[in-house]
């Protein structure tokens, strides 16, 4: 019935007030109509989104110097597996994507938590905690880079008034910190989003259970470990997955700062991609193509196996 | 309200005191954290880079405001800042009025496949980059739109569809079906229903997307330092990159020009600061 009628409506989309019982389903529109509001982004997402995608997979079984390319099978997939810098770009960025998104929700929650405590000047402080988020990469990166100075930044200048010179460092240059370096500066600027959401979701939660808990006399600690955070799981857990995706793809901050130096120290797969494709002179963007389709696959693969581990848990019903 | 009534009554009054100041103290400790590495670098983009050496945490005495003059007209980042404007606009524009139309035929419309094109769209947001990065830099090769604003803008307006699509989606789904009912009565068409009902009343979400496309592309490095080498078409990140790599001691004049890049993020943020924190929030949420 709906079919026959939706086209009716089409036809004449102008007549005034049609006979009550000729109202066609009003959440049907022509293929004209669904075209002319769809067809900007399906050009725009095949064009410049599935089509690079596709043509990258394909490319990963060629060699491609220039305008020359030639057929290779799976000798770049072959290769990789013996590349060792792809292996200690592989082992920096799990570490990273595993480990340090863990840091970014807690600090995240803890500051969410001070804020609903109800501390004086909240507003104020939601909105410099916030900041970091806002400045780009590069933005980070010049100033942690000073932060991170031998002679001068704030982390030696602070140790030797402190008296505990024998602790500085090059921080950025020393392959034992540098990657630790790299993930704090990354938290740093990811926190104030943790922590926005994290409020959200606290503010969310039903008053009745937080008022009960306050009721039965629980103190701040029992209520956060029994109360807050089993209520928040989903919205943690998602955080968690975001911060994973966002670490999986990290390239700006590393590239800016160390170039993936020391001694590979803090070489990421996304910074290794790029070196292969448009930094070093092997001129070849086959292999590089190779290496994305291999961590495309790990992605997608990783989050859908986050999800499904995440999402088989109960969920707390409220 | 006050941090009085959440805190559990039974505990003695030192104990209250003595936690009041442990959080006072995290909480101080750590908006210096985020703010002060900011105001450091607010203070050095006032003081020439020989005051700098000098010391590195005074305060600016003078205040060299001529600092800002020279990053923008002889380090060239009005150029930057004009292309970044060019390219960030544009490709904002373009992508919210074509999210907008996609988020509301996917919202609005039952038809077969619906769900399967959102769910295709909004999945390459867990894309990694470089899986259209290199190719892309083939393409554009091919077209002749490497090394161009043109190039760039069309590769930003793919890079936010997907965000703007979800975000939109989910709000034009929430806009009562009986509005649309009441203009279909009314004769409106497909296109009208859209401009004079959509747009207006999912203005609030709109905005929300237009400032967070807008930072999030006013940000962007990777694919400007891929697809952009001329130094006339460099955008602010790259530019700001490619002048610290020529000038790594002139720290003043690297402030000043981060300052420049940073100023239109931290307005945006004065103005909008509640739009822009929902709408990061909408997709973690749920």
């Amino acid at each position: 019935m709906a079919g026959s009628t939706a086209l009716e409506t089409e036809a004449a989309p102008l007549e005034r007030a049609p006979a009550i019982g000729r109202v066609s389903d009003p959440r049907r529109a022509s293929w004209l109509v669904l075209v002319v509001f769809l067809a900007p982004a399906l050009v725009i997402y095949l064009g410049l989104t599935a089509y690079p995608a596709f043509r990258t997979i394909f490319d990963s079984l060629f060699t491609i110097e220039g305008s020359e390319r030639s057929y290779v099978g799976l000798a770049n997939y072959r290769d990789l597996l013996g590349d060792e810098t792809f292996w200690i770009a592989v082992r920096n960025t799990f570490v990273w994507a595993f480990v340090a998104p863990i840091l970014d929700v807690a600090t995240g929650l803890l500051l969410a938590l001070a804020l609903y405590a109800g501390i004086p000047f909240s507003r104020f402080f939601r909105v410099a905690w916030f900041t970091p988020v806002l400045l780009s990469y590069v933005v980070v990166a010049i100033l942690w880079m000073w932060i991170y100075n031998y002679d001068w930044g704030v982390v030696n200048e602070g140790l030797r008034a402190a008296g505990l010179d024998a602790l500085t460092r090059s921080w950025l240059g020393d392959p034992n910190t540098a990657l630790a370096a790299l993930i704090v500066t990354h938290a740093w600027k990811w926190a104030g989003f943790n922590m926005v959401v994290c409020l959200a979701a606290i503010h969310a939660l039903p008053s009745e259970v937080l008022e009960a808990a306050e009721l039965d006399n629980c103190g701040w600690g029992a209520k956060l470990r029994y109360v807050i955070v089993p209520m928040l799981r989903p919205t943690l857990l998602n955080l968690y997955v975001l911060a994973f995706i966002g670490k999986m793809k990290v390239f700006d901050l590393v590239w800016i700062m160390t170039g993936g130096g020391p001694l590979w120290a803090t070489e990421t797969v996304s910074t290794y991609v790029y070196k292969r494709a448009f930094n070093w002179n092997t001129f070849d963007l086959g292999y590089p193509s190779a290496i994305a389709t291999v961590w495309f696959g790990v992605v997608c693969a990783a989050v859908i196996v986050l999800n499904r581990v995440f999402k088989s848990r109960d969920r707390l019903e409220y | 309200m006050s941090a009085d009534a959440t805190l559990p009554p039974a505990r003695g009054r030192g104990g209250f005191l003595a936690s009041r100041t442990a959080l006072a103290v995290v909480i101080a400790a750590y908006t210096a954290y985020t703010l002060g590495p900011f105001l450091w670098l607010a203070t050095m983009s006032v003081r020439t880079t020989g005051e700098i050496s000098a010391d590195h945490y005074a305060w600016p005495r003078p205040f060299h405001w001529e600092q800002f003059r020279i990053a923008w007209v002889d380090s060239d980042f009005a150029t930057y800042f004009w292309n970044s404007t060019i390219v960030v606009v544009a490709a904002v524009a373009a992508v919210t009025l074509v999210g907008a139309a996609a988020a509301h035929a996917l919202a609005r419309y039952r038809f077969r496949g619906n769900r399967i094109i959102y769910g295709i769209l909004f999945s390459s947001i867990i894309f990694p980059p470089q899986i259209t990065l290199i190719s892309l830099y083939q393409i554009l090769v091919d077209y002749g739109l490497y090394n161009s604003l043109l190039g760039l803008t069309l590769v930003y307006v793919s890079l936010q569809l997907p965000l703007t699509v979800y975000l939109l989606e989910g709000f034009f789904a929430r806009i009562p079906q009986d509005l649309f009912d009441a203009a279909k009565m009314d004769g409106y068409g497909d296109i009208e229903i859209f401009r004079r009902i959509v747009l207006p009343i999912g203005m609030p979400a709109i905005a929300t997307t237009l400032i967070l496309n807008f930072i999030q592309l006013w940000n962007e490095f990777l694919f400007a330092v891929v697809l952009i080498t001329d130094p006339d078409k460099r955008t602010l990140p790259i530019g700001i990159r490619a002048f610290m790599g020529d000038h790594f001691q002139d720290i003043g004049m690297i402030a000043a020009g981060v300052m420049i890049s940073v100023v239109p993020v931290i307005l945006a943020y004065v103005f909008f600061s509640e739009k822009l924190i929902r709408g990061m929030t909408a997709g973690a949420v749920k």
